[in-house]
């Protein structure tokens, strides 16, 4: 890498996605059911990605709408679903009756997908949790290994560290050499930066080195983790961005009604992801009005 | 756990109120509560707003101790982190869950089996595993809360479906077999389960034999209807309690704890606002900031 490729990592959503995300790539995403990087999703699935092995601990509408698009091969975490709103439908689909593809599916708990990633990022074969002994977690997925603690003799679990290709992780701020700072709870992204092998960081608003330099705690990743930099304000909507903007649970309860049904989904598809040119034209679709409704509503509670 | 608007026969309130009440006195004030989403939450909002003022909620995502003023839809939506004590990553709170800080923990389920023991997984049906009838979420938090927490509180609509022999798959493992040290042999910190709150009564476990028993009842049930609704032979506590209709003080408070009625109302509720607007408008409305 030349040195103004290292002070400069600003890349376009589309650029950064056909450089990075490959057929078969293992990925991860940031975020935890908020500030989850829905543009570089969109992104995905209009570029057609194929037997993707996605990696993360718990995903609503970004597992979903990828199984949905046909871009998943296998999924490794340990909560696909809607959140209070319901099931995750093309989960469901795809695991149930092979729609569009079968879904490969190894379980894991929050706090074992949480020790994967920590390994990952401490460079370990495998780190120990006392999370999903005597369940059937353990039955069915063989790599979760008990063994009697050498030390004291009581049963413990080891998981695997998870070194996924790429790691996507949405940043409320973040310079272009790639300090990336992210305000509110931080779910598994820092494990998460520095395990993946690429991490890409997609964020609301660009800001100076000297900015970052004022405030060096809130900076969850360093540069030398990340790849690149993207700017796109509004890149979790409609899940919520802490200090930006609200969830829109009305959005998100319309597209579980709507994909229900594999035409509905395919429809919302056509006019929400494949209809737009980049995430800009979402931003229109979804409505401008509609987007600065939630910016007033969480700026109500959060402002950072 | 998802909600529905229907009212009890002959009452003002829905089953899902009376189980977000009677799950909200479960919590103690100054205990920490690590609470999953849907009712469980709210039952927690609502604990907060009644008696118990200190307590703490706990998020996987890594907010500890936010104020709650307003209810949030999924675990990491930014209103879990509204003037929180803590904000931090999700390994670190799975980590304080395993070292013993977090007193109780509520969940929902699919199924559940007479020691407690819980599937959110996949309800097999004719298939299997690989190809169930119907695939859930999985894990999510609820077996980390439900293998390291103090006590767990599971609430489920009573039907004969949910309440069965034999789980498909254990998610989170409640007494296990039942037997003696059954937990601690596998090699689990936390207490196992402690209630289940039903639509129509609470179970408790009996200290010994570790299984679920029919502990209190609601106004209006019959045993007999509860008996009917599970799939084992139910032994019934010889001084049965009968729970006293919600008052009036304690329907308000819910009702403004969830002002949309999203979630103890479910879809049929999100229906029926006229839009985002007005949603905006309502949050803001009953908001306690």
């Amino acid at each position: 890498m030349s040195s103004s490729s290292k002070a400069n990592k600003l890349m376009t959503l589309k650029d950064v996605v056909s450089r990075y995300v490959k057929d078969g790539s293992s990925i991860t995403f940031g975020g935890f059911i908020g500030r989850d990087c829905l543009a570089a999703v969109h992104e995905i699935i209009r570029q057609g990605a194929k037997d993707l092995l996605v990696i993360d601990d718990s995903k609503t509408d970004v597992i979903d709408m990828l199984v949905g698009a046909g871009c998943v091969r296998r999924w490794e975490g340990a909560y696909a679903g809607y959140g209070s709103i319901g099931l995750g439908n093309n989960i469901r689909r795809a695991v149930e009756q092979c729609i569009p593809f079968p879904l490969e599916v190894e379980d894991w708990s929050n706090a074992a997908v949480s020790m994967r990633f920590l390994a990952g990022g401490l460079n370990l074969p495998f780190m120990a949790t006392r999370s999903m002994l005597g369940s059937d977690m353990i039955k069915y997925n063989t790599r979760i290994k008990v063994i009697d603690d050498p030390y004291s003799g009581s049963p413990v679990a080891l998981v695997p560290a998870a070194r996924p290709d790429v790691a996507i992780i949405h940043a409320q701020r973040a310079d272009q050499m790639g300090n990336a700072q992210i305000w509110g709870f931080t779910g598994n992204d820092e494990n998460k930066a520095r395990a993946a092998k690429h991490t890409i960081i997609t964020c609301e608003e660009i800001i100076s080195t000297e900015q970052v330099r004022n405030q060096g705690n809130l900076t969850l990743i360093p540069f030398y983790c990340v790849d690149a930099v993207v700017h796109v304000p509004y890149g979790c909507f409609p899940q919520s961005c802490y200090g930006y903007y609200a969830y829109d649970v009305l959005f998100c309860g319309e597209y579980h009604e709507i994909s229900k049904t594999r035409k509905g989904f395919l429809g919302w598809l056509d006019r929400f992801v494949y209809g737009c040119q980049d995430h800009t034209e979402y931003c229109q679709q979804v409505g401008w009005d509609r987007l600065k409704s939630m910016v007033q509503l969480e700026k109500q509670f959060n402002r950072i | 756990m998802n909600g529905s608007r229907e009212f009890i026969k002959g009452k003002n309130y829905t089953a899902s109120e009376l189980m977000a009440i009677t799950t909200c006195k479960e919590f103690k004030d100054w205990e920490v509560a690590f609470v999953g989403i849907g009712i469980p939450l709210v039952a927690g909002i609502l604990a907060k707003r009644l008696h118990a003022p200190n307590l703490s909620i706990v998020y996987e995502s890594g907010s500890i101790g936010p104020e709650k003023f307003r209810v949030d839809f999924n675990v990491g939506d930014s209103s879990a982190a509204d003037s929180a004590l803590c904000l931090t990553s999700e390994w670190h709170v799975f980590g304080d869950l395993q070292c013993g800080y977090y007193d109780i923990g509520v969940l929902g389920g699919a199924q559940i089996d007479r020691y407690g023991n819980l599937n959110t997984t996949a309800i097999f049906g004719e298939g299997d595993y690989y190809k169930p009838r119907v695939r859930l979420p999985g894990s999510g938090g609820g077996n980390d809360i439900g293998s390291s927490v103090g006590r767990v509180v599971i609430m489920m609509r009573l039907e004969k479906h949910r309440f069965v022999k034999k789980v498909d798959f254990i998610t989170t493992p409640g007494f296990l077999d039942g037997s003696s040290g059954a937990r601690n042999r596998v090699g689990l910190l936390g207490g196992g389960p402690e209630a289940v709150v039903t639509s129509k009564g609470v179970f408790r476990f009996h200290p010994e034999t570790r299984e679920m028993y029919l502990h209190t009842i609601y106004p209006g049930v019959e045993v007999e209807e509860i008996r009917q609704s599970v799939g084992w032979d139910l032994i019934v506590a010889g001084d049965l309690k009968v729970i006293t209709d919600p008052s009036y003080a304690e329907l308000l408070a819910l009702r403004s704890a969830d002002p949309a009625n999203l979630i103890l109302g479910g879809a049929e509720s999100r229906k029926e606002l006229s839009g985002f607007k007005q949603f905006v408008n309502l949050t803001l409305k009953h908001s306690t900031k």
